[in-house]
């Protein structure tokens, strides 16, 4: 039966080109929201591995600065013990620009005995971050003051830029850019944080301690503030970094919001896009529906001679189910030869995984579309009286 | 073989009735070919269609091959005209897009049988209307007789019992008709095939067993 | 003959209602789509409240600073300092509007916490753009040099700091300082980068930046030409200027910086590559993706068109039968086909009209008012027909080639 209706088809392919075309077209705009929703879901199945939900950010973008190493330490060693005199405040860092859910990105390189890894998330921050952010250590420890004596810049990296540089070997204790004239060791491997969003992929990371040189151009502070702190203490907080940064621009954020903020930049543009093509699925479907219920007014006397030569009403309705799915068969063949260049060249630097779970959900829909437009049809054309059909010329 | 008792067949549109077969009663025996004549509009495709349980009387009892058809499932039915008939129409009712030999399968793919078993029957079926040579082409590259002779093997390569052949040669030039129904003929006599004809030839009807004739949906001889 | 075309698209329409359901909705989604997408663009693009002398207004966004030897690169805003001296000096330009980049800050009211947005500006800003004051003025340059504490703040500031009431005179308190509002202005959505703010404040009193003499920093100008003719003549100024301005000790060995026309000033950090401004990829990628998304719904509508031929091809023959040729018959099958996109685009255009009315009312970009203006409206015109005649097109060259005999046989 497959090759009967294989040939049907086969036979009338000038008039299915359109019609194959358009499912074929479809099927690349449905990969492409599959592919999307399936890159977004596996990064969202992810956990954060850091809490977020009492912490506050304070940017204080200022000009003038205490001049030498020593004073400037002292400065912001005063900022960080007025702050955490205050006893709604659990803990305190200072941090580069990029802080969690923030716009901003810096991004470095690292080299390990030649393997050379690009795209590390570069955070520079203070002893107290990993508190601040609970962050959770697989091994070794978070820098502190007994670091300070270090010939080399202590660095905390996360357990897949781990992975990247030493595979299953031990990474803490290594020396990386050994031929620099700034050589980092690594002193502890953290869990992967997600802190750009629920929904971004996880990259390499790797958190250096800020040294003197830092607090020149270190313009954000993170604090963890006691559950249940509300406006009222954020404007007491306010008021005290403004009379401590006198020439600062200060603004006070929490990361909760930031994370909503974030989440959104990712989410509008999907909702947006899954609005638009599931209009475009729609309409595509209200077509192939109303072309196929057509076809069947054409092929009245065919099918009129079908029920004659003994083909039962059940028959008829599948075999215009199974000429549909013949018919999207085709143009998914084709479609998915597209669709597999795309892990086979790695377009978009995706995981092949992703795109290969969205080849497939997106041939299911492609089918399950297919089905649910010739039902109706092929129940139609079940009913058809062969005597009508037979004598109506 | 087909027994018709008291058939009634009444067609009602949302104003009208029309009585289009009148107390029908028809036996048509093993091995028979039996003629139906008439003017247009007697009824006889209407009596042929109930024949071949295409269509339900309105009254009365088809029975074939001494089973009554009247209790029969659509499923029954469709496995019933499958075995049992064969069908030839005066417009032949090829399917445009299918080759020679996939139109001649056709029937067989509504049976449980292989694809080469099939293949190997429909050429059989074809050799028999002496069209072995145009396998391959579509119905619109033959001719008018081609085109019937293929329906003819299309009738009889499930091997039925009954043929039913509606106006077979209505469509077709005097030669071609007679080569058509030289086929048949021998068909008949060969393979004892019980046929029936609708037809206005008398000609044609003369070559045939018996006659019946039909007006305004009553058996007039 | 057009009128007899016109009765007949109708009656086909109406003979087969579900056809004509699909191909409408079709037509009437996809230019919904493409007109609010449209209206969108438009908002960006054309000139809009307070920045309405575009047509006559360049910008200058960033400079980029290379050193090839080093493989340095930095890209960014620019100092007041530079600006003040090389920009504000030039000959051919009326005006020129200096303003930062926004910078937030918090103020605390009544135990209500309000994010505020700052830009600092000379007083030339407020003669580029023409910002509407609901009362008060803007500062003067006077107040300017002399660093008076006074502010220009927003509709929504005032509401959100004041409550229902006049500001004018009255005191706002941000960053621990204390000013005196002038003056209040409408409100300016956030997509008009170069306008928008909560507060707007005297350069001389930013907190960063002031003594500044490196060449980067956080402002942007908008230069006012005395018409639109001195366009280029301000911009080959500007790049006379540029090539001027002496790079000793500096950490870089080029600079490049254009002053563009608004949309280029976008395109050109999006897409522009040396000397191209980039509009010319952005108008082709907008086309591409226009094209792109409407290739689903014509294919579909080539689908449909195709079966409501087949579905008449007794019409056809007879057409053909009594002396009609294949030309005329295509002329027929396309006009119809246009109509029939007329009449989807007259919906899509109602229903474009309530999606625009639904996006301003949720405020999900704050005061920004999407409208469909005219120029949306003879794109959405030209976009209708484009659509309906390549939908039209190939259906009705099927059409054209069907034989007589046949086209009167099937029924």
């Amino acid at each position: 039966m497959f090759t009967h209706l294989f040939k049907l088809i086969w036979n009338k392919k000038k008039q299915n080109f359109m019609l194959m075309l358009e499912i074929l077209v479809s099927f690349l705009v449905i990969f492409a929201v599959f592919t999307m929703l399936v890159y977004y879901y596996k990064n969202y199945r992810k956990p954060m591995n850091f809490e977020y939900d009492q912490v506050w950010s304070i940017g204080f973008k200022m000009q003038d600065r205490p001049q030498s190493n020593d004073s400037l330490y002292v400065f912001f060693e005063a900022l960080k013990n007025q702050v955490k005199s205050m006893p709604e405040v659990e803990q305190l860092s200072f941090s580069g620009h990029n802080i969690p859910f923030s716009m901003s990105t810096s991004q470095n390189s690292l080299d390990y005995e030649g393997r050379h890894v690009r795209s590390i998330h570069d955070y520079t921050v203070s002893d107290d971050h990993a508190k601040v952010l609970k962050l959770s250590l697989v091994s070794g420890r978070w820098f502190s003051k007994e670091d300070d004596a270090s010939r080399y810049q202590p660095i905390v990296i996360s357990e897949f830029l781990k992975d990247k540089l030493f595979g299953t070997g031990e990474a803490v204790g290594q020396v990386l850019d050994k031929e620099s004239d700034h050589p980092r060791r690594i002193v502890g491997v953290v869990k992967d944080i997600k802190d750009h969003g629920d929904y971004q992929a996880i990259e390499s990371a790797m958190f250096r301690r800020a040294d003197t040189n830092a607090l020149r151009w270190m313009e954000q502070a993170l604090i963890r503030v006691k559950p249940g702190t509300g406006v009222a203490f954020e404007g007491r907080l306010y008021k005290a970094l403004a009379s401590h940064l006198t020439n600062a621009t200060i603004e006070i954020e929490h990361l909760t919001n930031k994370r909503q903020a974030k989440n959104s930049m990712t989410l509008v543009p999907i909702i947006i896009m899954m609005v638009v093509a599931g209009f475009l699925v729609i309409n595509v479907a209200l077509g192939l529906f109303g072309v196929l219920w057509y076809n069947i007014n054409r092929r009245k006397a065919e099918i009129g001679l079908r029920r004659a030569i003994g083909a039962p009403a059940g028959s008829i309705s599948r075999q215009l189910v199974s000429e549909a799915m013949v018919l999207a068969t085709l143009a998914l063949i084709v479609g998915c030869f597209f669709a597999v260049q795309f892990p086979l060249l790695n377009v978009f630097d995706l995981p092949a995984s992703v795109y290969i779970y969205a080849i497939v959900l997106a041939v299911l829909f492609v089918y399950l579309l297919v089905i649910i437009c010739s039902l109706y049809p092929g129940k139609q054309a079940a009913a058809i009286y062969p005597a009508v059909a037979l004598h109506e010329d | 073989m087909i027994q018709l008792q008291n058939i009634e067949k009444v067609y009602r549109t949302s104003a009208v009735e029309t009585l289009a077969l009148n107390n029908v009663n028809l036996n048509v025996n093993k091995g028979e070919f039996l003629s139906i004549m008439g003017p247009s509009g007697c009824g006889k495709s209407t009596l042929l269609n109930i024949m071949g349980l295409l269509d339900a009387p309105s009254k009365g009892e088809v029975r074939i091959d001494n089973e009554a058809t009247t209790s029969l499932s659509d499923k029954q039915m469709a496995h019933f005209r499958n075995k049992k008939l064969g069908f030839i129409f005066q417009s032949y009712h090829l399917i445009n897009d299918l080759r020679v030999l996939d139109n001649v399968e056709l029937p067989l793919l509504y049976r449980n049988s292989n694809a080469k078993e099939r293949t190997r029957l429909a050429k059989a079926a074809l050799e028999k209307v002496g069209l072995s040579n145009r396998m391959k082409h579509f119905p619109n590259q033959l001719s008018g007789g081609q085109k019937q002779r293929v329906a003819i093997a299309r009738a009889i390569v499930g091997e039925p019992e009954i043929i039913l052949a509606d106006e077979p040669t209505g469509n077709l030039d005097s030669a071609m008709g007679n080569e058509i129904m030289d086929i048949l003929l021998e068909l008949n006599n060969i393979d004892k095939t019980t046929i029936v004809m609708v037809t206005h030839d008398e000609h044609m009807a003369r070559r045939t067993h018996r006659l019946v004739r039909l007006f305004d949906g009553s058996q007039v001889s | 003959m057009l009128k007899n075309y016109f009765k007949i698209a109708i009656a086909v329409l109406k003979r087969r209602k579900f056809f004509t359901f699909i191909s409408l909705f079709g037509i009437a989604f996809t230019l919904t789509i493409l007109i609010v997408l449209t209206a969108f663009l438009d908002h960006l693009i054309s000139p809009q409240y307070p920045d309405t002398k575009r047509a006559r207004s360049l910008y200058i966004n960033t400079a980029t600073r290379t050193h090839s030897g080093k493989g340095f690169q930095s890209n960014g805003p620019l100092s007041y300092h530079f600006l003040n001296k090389y920009v504000s000096s030039m000959k051919t330009p009326e005006r020129v509007g200096i303003g930062s980049i926004f910078i937030t800050t918090n103020t605390y009211i009544n135990n209500k916490k309000l994010e505020i947005d700052m830009k600092y500006t000379n007083a030339d800003f407020w003669e580029v753009q023409e910002f509407e004051f609901l009362e008060g003025r803007p500062y003067t340059a006077q107040e300017i040099t002399n660093g008076d504490h006074v502010v220009v703040i927003s509709e929504q500031t005032r509401r959100d700091y004041f409550g229902e009431t006049t500001a004018v005179g009255k005191y706002f308190e941000t960053d621990n300082v204390k000013y005196r509002v002038c003056g209040v202005v409408k409100d300016v959505p956030i997509t008009l980068i170069f306008s928008y703010a909560n507060v707007y404040l005297p350069y001389t009193l930013s907190k960063t930046g002031r003594n500044d003499t490196r060449f980067e920093g956080m402002y942007t100008a908008i230069i006012l030409a005395r018409s639109k003719a001195d366009l280029p003549a301000i911009q080959d100024e500007y790049q006379q200027t540029i090539a001027r301005i002496p790079l000793k000790g500096e950490e870089f060995n080029e600079l490049h910086s254009y002053a563009d026309t608004y949309l280029a000033s976008f395109t050109r950090i999006l897409l522009g590559k040396d000397d191209s401004s980039g509009v010319g990829k952005f108008v082709l990628s907008i086309g591409l993706f226009a094209l792109f998304f409407m290739l689903l719904p014509t294919l579909n509508l080539i689908n449909i068109n195709i079966s409501r031929i087949m579905e008449r091809s007794s019409e056809i023959g007879v057409r053909k039968a009594f002396g009609a040729s294949s030309k005329t018959l295509v002329y027929q099958f396309i006009i119809e086909n246009i109509i029939l996109t007329l009449i989807g685009g007259l919906l899509g255009l109602a229903l474009s009209a309530i999606v625009i009315l639904v996006l301003n009312s949720s405020q999900l970009i704050p005061h920004m008012y999407l409208a469909i203006n005219f120029t949306v409206l003879a794109w959405a015109f030209i976009v209708c027909l484009v659509f309906g005649f390549f939908s039209g097109v190939y259906p009705a060259w099927r059409m054209s080639k069907l034989q007589v005999v046949t086209a009167l046989k099937a029924q």
